[in-house]
């Protein structure tokens, strides 16, 4: 058998694709090594992915002839890829290996009756805590509160501290308390996801008390700032994963499972993420894979991965090994994995977390009551998870685009025969040679915009018209628009409304182009004085934001507008004035948002304006001074009507750009709260990215971006024109 | 060196006629201007001739062969711009050359031949120079020397020397008026400027809105203005025209009347009684009579401005006259010089039979 | 009164560049502060400067060994560079007979090219994931080049035939008259004078290109084969930010595209708005 095995895998060569960085790809990679040693013939290219783009980006891979063979991921995508046959089913593996894994992990991978990918590393979190603050940590809620509230205050530097540090806001980690007050994220029986529980008010009740009444636990505490406040001693105890310890270097600091909840007497349960080797079912070496994803799964690899990348393996075995039993913090993980609950591994799961998460922001950082927090992300679940819609029949649809179609060709020709008809016969043959001559200069372009641009768009159109949902197209005409348009399930002052996110967009672009060219021209007016000295040096030091990557530009602010350590709060304090929590009000996310782009974008509007007031001459005004016409007037009558021509173009490109802003809003608000602050284009980008793949929806919402800025374009033009000059 | 020929030419801009039907010959080695007002069509005419235009009707010739169809680069003609359009990016020296260097013309020729325009202009100090570090009058030599240099066969000058001060605007239509005789060429100039036409032209076509209306040398037209336009357009200061009507030997309008040079025949008709300042006087005792509105002196002779009972009148005074604002004055006329023109279309009514045709050019 | 107003203007012109380049001087105290961590005060630049994130930053190497930033560096250079030659090339030719002949078709192309802005780049990445694919150039820099034209080229013609639209017309009559074929005029008159505006369309693809991320982050897997901006994204990553990292990183990333863009500062918005205003 063995012989064999060597023999069929003699010729392969397999791709891995992971996710895994530093001591975690370190161990993977001499893993590789030994089970290229142990099969001749086989080579294995691994290829580490970005975090944020792996999910999509199999997805995509899975179903062409470009994807991996094997691959590590999470386990909570099972479904999806399993009902689309994109993963291998390993029933035989795991039937004969099964019992040398923690049993919760087995748990994870099933779906459907079957099996899928070996488990190899468990991730949940646990309770850390600084052993010079703690030396017993809490084994119940109550004792947790009691060590939380003593330990807030401040320290001997005058530095403010916390009992608690963990991101809060983040559903990841309140499912704990949600499991600890006896909820749960799916209904039995039915299967059916439920997010307005009596179980999760009163979970998300109790974290609201500690943040907001109690005090305990820093305001947006990012992972950074988890990360920074338990190294300097602020933070008594943080709750974070097995990759935290990290960090934690010069930091003396002990792990425990997460205490019981006193309410209920439950322990509480974080989710528990199962990383296991998948089996591309397209894999061309299926039994080379399998043998892989066997051998990453075995006691030699789990080993090398426990002791060299501090994975929490899945493997029992392992443990037996003294440099891995022997960590106390491998062993403490392994117990709270033992005592946690996977996450739902069907496609219904991916529509929990967006609402969820904004449940948790209204309530923490809004305070909204828990009732009406939940009911509203309830609602929000609903919407996302849409139903298939019904089929259409695509014929009164080809029917209709080939009328369209042949009305554009008529008019054109009939404008073209009309163009050519003109004049005498010999100056038509000049013409024809200009013709073709200016055709052969505009090939190359349109060439290449033809096959770059109107491919992709027409596709992208096209794709406007589908329902997607794991991977199946269907054809359901306008039904997508009349959903976006018909604002169906939601109310119209609601964020997931269309009208609503029209109307922040259009609030959005107006203010951002009115500040831009405001500033721009006022700036322009300072630095018009041909007399002034240092001008050329402002006038480079005040373009700096334009020539600044805008994807810095938006990390940098999100980073300044941070509520604890960010520049602006420091500022606020320097003025006497409370910190703000700049994300979590409508308003306020709004402003941050704007000053952000403000920033980024008034120099451009300011050296337009410059050129253009070059332009105007001088004598104009010295004409305008001798008919005694004020500043302003002279502002108002001369240089604002002289500067139209050359400011307008420049407000039209600038509000298209606005209104398209994806990074500014993606990046700094990232649309909180609760998704107010998202324009239409990241309101797109999500639908794609972030809601189940909802592609048609997705391409739907930016068509009519699209036709939005052509009609404002053409009115634009339109009012330009018929203006007198 | 060529003639050209125009027949019939007509070009619009959309609805826009600009030129209407012209029939137009250039002998060659003439120095032909084009005059008229801004928006006559001049300079629309001279960019069909260069080829920059394409005619709508009719044919243009150059050296007996109609070119509507050939290409600006093969017609052989050089032209200087109102803006020069001398090439930013180039010297002097490479401007010149520019058009030799495209038509592959051997080094050594092209040398002698940008020295020797250079010379002619007076820019051999500024060959390395670029355009943007030359004054107004040398961009304006380069322009000229880069049409030179090619020695086409016909010459064309839109405006050349609008762009210049006064002083030295009449300086380079002097060097204008030395290279056409020496060069011997056609050459076609279009200027708006009346006095630049007159000193200038070997022959003037006048144009008013896309018509041509009279073509000959500069002294007949203005001795014999085959219309009231052509009259008032040249002459400076304009010719006064008064309304009256001829009855018998005696032409009358308000508060005047003037008797008909001897053996003219003229019908009794309304008529429009053109005077040109030059041949009306002061006098004690005269045919008009009115008020002084403007004096203008202007050293040795001046211009005064009568408003009379007919219309408006300038005459010419000589030396210092005793004159001032508002005074009666009394004008006497050169019964000889009267002009007459039919007040129905403002063509020239001849006062005695037509002399022999002069022989152009 | 004039006495008084200079000062005031100087002071008022002061304040307002130090608004401006406050967030900047914040990055580059993050990048010398010795600790990842955001900075903590008003003053960004910290007390003791240290150069370690710039060299935790150059001597990152990957499980192969390999230098990860050089190498990032070289592929944005490629990248960018490919994407501007290409867009420059096609387009200037295109952007000439827009901008000098009427022809069926130009008022089309002319509205095509402004609408090409209007289409929210991030949804065509669906579908340019899709032909990549088909066309195997997915993770490659070829493949990145050509989804960057997709943006470059209508970019490209749009800014040099707002810049031809400035070039006076009897140059290249004059040079007609001269006896220039088109094509000569084209490059023998037109293209020498429209350097400037060819090096600043040329700085704009560059930077678009130098900048993007997110069709980066889509259309590339492996860490050596990353640009720049994806290398930096990942800094500031799921579970932990290295901010220090990342400020050094934008320095770095920063620098050479702001050095060129000051350098052609006079002539940077001509064509961006010369030419709406012809049409």
């Amino acid at each position: 058998m063995s012989a064999l095995v060597a023999l069929a895998l003699a010729a392969s060569q397999l791709t891995l694709w992971h996710a895994y960085r530093a001591a975690e790809e370190e161990a993977l990679q001499q893993s590789i090594a030994l089970f290229e040693a142990a099969n001749p013939g086989v080579r294995v290219e691994s290829l580490a992915l970005p975090y944020d783009a792996f999910a999509s980006k199999l997805s995509a891979a899975l179903p062409t002839d470009h994807g991996p063979d094997v691959f590590i991921f999470a386990h909570e995508r099972i479904g999806g890829w399993a009902r689309e046959s994109k993963i291998a089913p390993l029933d035989a593996e795991l039937a004969e290996l099964g019992p040398q894994f923690i049993p919760t992990s087995l748990e994870a991978l099933k779906f459907e009756g079957h099996s899928y990918g070996l488990p190899l590393a468990l991730k949940s979190v646990a309770l850390y805590y600084n052993k010079k603050l703690i030396p017993k940590p809490p084994a119940t809620t109550d004792e947790l509160v009691a060590l939380a509230k003593a330990h807030t205050g401040r320290d001997a530097a005058g530095l403010p501290t916390y009992g608690l540090a963990y991101q809060l806001k983040d559903s990841y980690y309140q499912a704990l308390w949600l499991h600890g007050f006896g909820g749960s994220v799916f209904e039995e029986p039915g299967h059916r996801l439920r997010i307005a529980t009596p179980q999760a008010e009163r979970a998300l009740a109790f974290v609201r008390d500690l943040a907001l009444r109690d005090k305990v636990i820093p305001e947006e505490p990012s992972s950074t700032l988890v990360s920074a406040l338990f190294r300097a001693g602020q933070a008594a105890m943080a709750i974070n994963g097995p990759w935290f310890a990290g960090e934690l270097s010069g930091v003396l600091y002990g792990v425990a499972t997460l205490p019981i909840v006193s309410a209920t007497g439950l322990p509480a349960k974080p989710f528990l993420s199962v990383e296991a080797a998948f089996v591309s079912a397209r894999s061309s070496h299926p039994a080379a894979a399998r043998a892989l994803a066997r051998f990453l799964a075995s006691r030699e690899s789990a080993v090398l991965r426990a002791v060299l990348g501090r994975q929490v393996v899945a493997t029992r075995a392992a443990y037996d090994d003294p440099r891995v039993g022997g960590d106390a913090l491998l062993r403490t993980f392994r117990r709270q994995a033992e005592q946690a609950v996977p996450t739902d591994n069907t496609p219904a799961m991916q529509a929990f977390w967006e609402p969820s998460n904004r449940a948790l922001a209204a309530v923490v950082g809004g305070g909204v009551a828990p009732a009406d927090a939940l009911a509203q992300a309830e609602r929000r679940m609903i919407a996302l998870t849409r139903p298939v819609p019904e089929r259409r029949s695509a014929w009164p649809y080809w029917i209709a685009l080939g009328l369209i179609g042949a009305a554009a060709l008529v008019f054109g020709a009939r404008k073209r025969t009309k163009s050519l008809a003109t004049g005498p016969a010999a100056s038509r043959a000049a013409r024809r040679l200009g013709l073709a001559r200016a055709y052969a200069y505009v090939a190359p372009a349109g060439a290449g915009i033809l096959v770059l641009v109107l491919v992709p768009f027409v596709l992208g159109v096209g794709l406007s018209f589908f329902h997607h949902s794991e991977g199946h197209y269907t054809f359901v005409g306008l039904h997508n628009f009349i959903e976006i348009l018909g604002s169906s399930d939601y109310r119209l002052t609601e964020p997931m409304s269309f009208w609503f996110t029209l109307a922040v967009t259009l609030l959005w672009t107006v203010s951002n182009v009115a500040l831009h060219v405001g500033i721009g021209l006022g700036l322009a007016l300072l630095l018009r004085d041909p007399l002034l000295k240092l001008k050329g040096v402002y006038r480079v030091l005040l373009i700096v934001p334009w020539a600044v990557p805008n994807y810095i530009t938006a990390l940098m602010w999100k980073g300044m507008f941070h509520r604890q350590f960010g520049a602006i709060s420091h500022l606020l304090k320097a003025f006497g004035l409370e910190p703000i929590s700049w994300f979590t009000h409508f308003s306020t996310a709004f402003a941050a948002n704007l000053v952000t782009n403000t920033w980024l974008g008034f120099p451009f509007m300011m050296v337009v304006a410059l050129g253009a007031l070059q332009s105007i001459p001088a004598d104009l005004y010295e004409a305008a001074e001798v008919d005694g016409a004020s500043k302003w007037n002279q502002f108002r009558h001369i240089t604002l009507p002289l500067l139209k021509p050359a400011l307008l173009p420049a407000v039209i490109l600038g509000s298209v750009w606005t209104f398209n802003m994806f990074n500014i809003i993606y990046l700094v608000s990232g649309g909180e709260p609760g998704g107010a602050t998202d324009i239409l284009v990241s309101e797109a980008y999500r639908w794609a990215f972030q809601r189940n793949e909802a592609y048609g929806f997705a391409a739907a919402y930016s068509v009519l971006i699209f036709v939005f800025l052509l009609g404002y374009s053409a009115l634009t033009r339109k009012v330009s024109q018929t203006e007198p000059a | 060196m060529a003639e050209v020929t125009l027949k019939g030419v007509h070009k619009a801009f959309g609805d826009n006629a600009i030129v209407r039907g012209v029939d137009l010959e250039i002998a060659s080695g003439e120095l032909m201007v084009l005059v008229g007002p801004s928006g006559c069509g001049k300079t629309t005419l001279l960019r069909l001739i260069a080829g920059l235009e394409q005619a709508d009707a009719g044919d243009i010739s150059i050296a007996g062969v109609r070119v509507n169809e050939v290409s600006p680069r093969d017609r052989d003609v050089g032209m200087v711009f109102q803006s020069y359009a001398l090439y930013p990016h180039m010297t002097v020296r490479e401007n010149l050359a520019f058009g030799l260097v495209l038509r592959k013309t051997p080094r050594a020729e092209l040398d002698a031949r940008v020295a020797e325009a250079a010379a002619l202009l007076e820019l051999s100090p500024l060959l390395e120079r670029k355009p943007k570090e030359l004054s107004g009058g040398q961009r304006q030599r380069v322009a000229m020397g880069r049409a030179i240099v090619r020695r086409p066969r016909v010459f064309l000058f839109d405006e050349p020397l609008s762009n210049l001060d006064a002083a030295l605007r009449v300086q380079m239509r002097g060097e204008l008026q030395r290279l056409h005789q020496r060069l011997r060429s056609t050459m076609i100039y279009v200027t708006h400027d009346q006095v630049e036409a007159m000193t200038l032209a070997t022959r003037l076509a006048v144009f008013n809105q896309g018509i041509l209306q009279q073509v000959g040398a500069p002294l007949h037209l203005y001795e014999n203005p085959a219309n009231r336009f052509v009259a008032g357009f040249l002459g400076s200061p304009a010719m006064s025209f008064l309304p009256g009507r001829v009855q018998g030997q005696v032409v009358a309008g308000k508060g005047f009347s003037f008797a008909l040079p001897a053996g003219a025949q003229v019908a009794a008709q309304d008529v429009l009684v053109g005077l040109r300042p030059q041949a009306l006087r002061i006098a004690a005792e005269g045919a008009l009579r009115g008020e002084v509105e403007a004096i203008e002196r202007l050293g040795s002779e001046g211009y005064v401005y009568v408003r009379t009972e007919a219309g408006p009148v300038t005459a010419r005074f000589e030396g210092a006259a005793d004159l001032h604002v508002g005074a009666l004055v009394a004008i006497a006329a050169d019964a000889a010089s009267l002009q007459l023109f039919a007040a129905a279309d403002g063509t020239a009514i001849a006062l005695r039979p037509p002399p022999a045709v002069r022989a152009a050019g | 009164m004039r006495s008084l107003r200079t000062p005031l203007l100087h002071a008022a012109l002061v304040v307002l560049c130090l608004l401006t380049l406050y967030p900047v001087l914040w990055v580059v105290g993050m990048a010398l502060s010795p600790s990842q961590g955001l900075v903590s005060g008003l003053w960004p630049l910290p007390a003791h400067p240290t150069l370690a994130n710039f060299t935790t930053l150059l001597s990152a190497t990957d499980s192969a060994g390999r230098l990860l930033f050089l190498r990032q560096l070289g592929n944005s250079l490629l990248v960018s560079g490919l994407t501007t030659i290409v867009g420059l090339s096609l387009s200037v030719t295109a952007a000439y007979a827009m901008s000098r002949w009427s022809f069926p078709g130009r008022k089309l192309g002319l509205t095509g090219l402004l609408a090409t802005q209007m289409f929210p780049a991030t949804m065509m990445s669906i579908p340019l994931y899709a032909i990549l694919d088909k066309l195997h150039l997915l993770n490659t820099a070829a493949g990145l080049v050509l989804v960057y034209a997709t943006t470059a080229i209508p970019f490209c013609v749009w800014m040099l035939k707002g810049y031809f639209d400035t070039i006076p017309k009897e140059l290249e009559e004059a040079a007609l008259l001269d006896g220039a074929t088109p094509g000569q005029i084209f490059r023998r008159v037109v293209l020498p004078l429209a350097r400037p505006a060819l090096a600043v369309t040329a700085l704009f693809s560059f930077m678009t290109a130098w900048n993007e991320f997110i069709l980066a982050a889509t259309f590339l897997d492996d860490a050596a084969r990353f640009t720049l901006p994806v290398a930096l994204q990942r800094l500031v990553g799921e579970y932990r930010t290295d901010w220090g990292t990342f400020a050094a990183g934008a320095l770095l990333v920063s620098a050479p595209v702001m050095a060129v863009f000051f350098a052609l500062q006079k002539n940077l918005v001509g064509g961006l708005t010369a030419g709406g205003v012809k049409g």
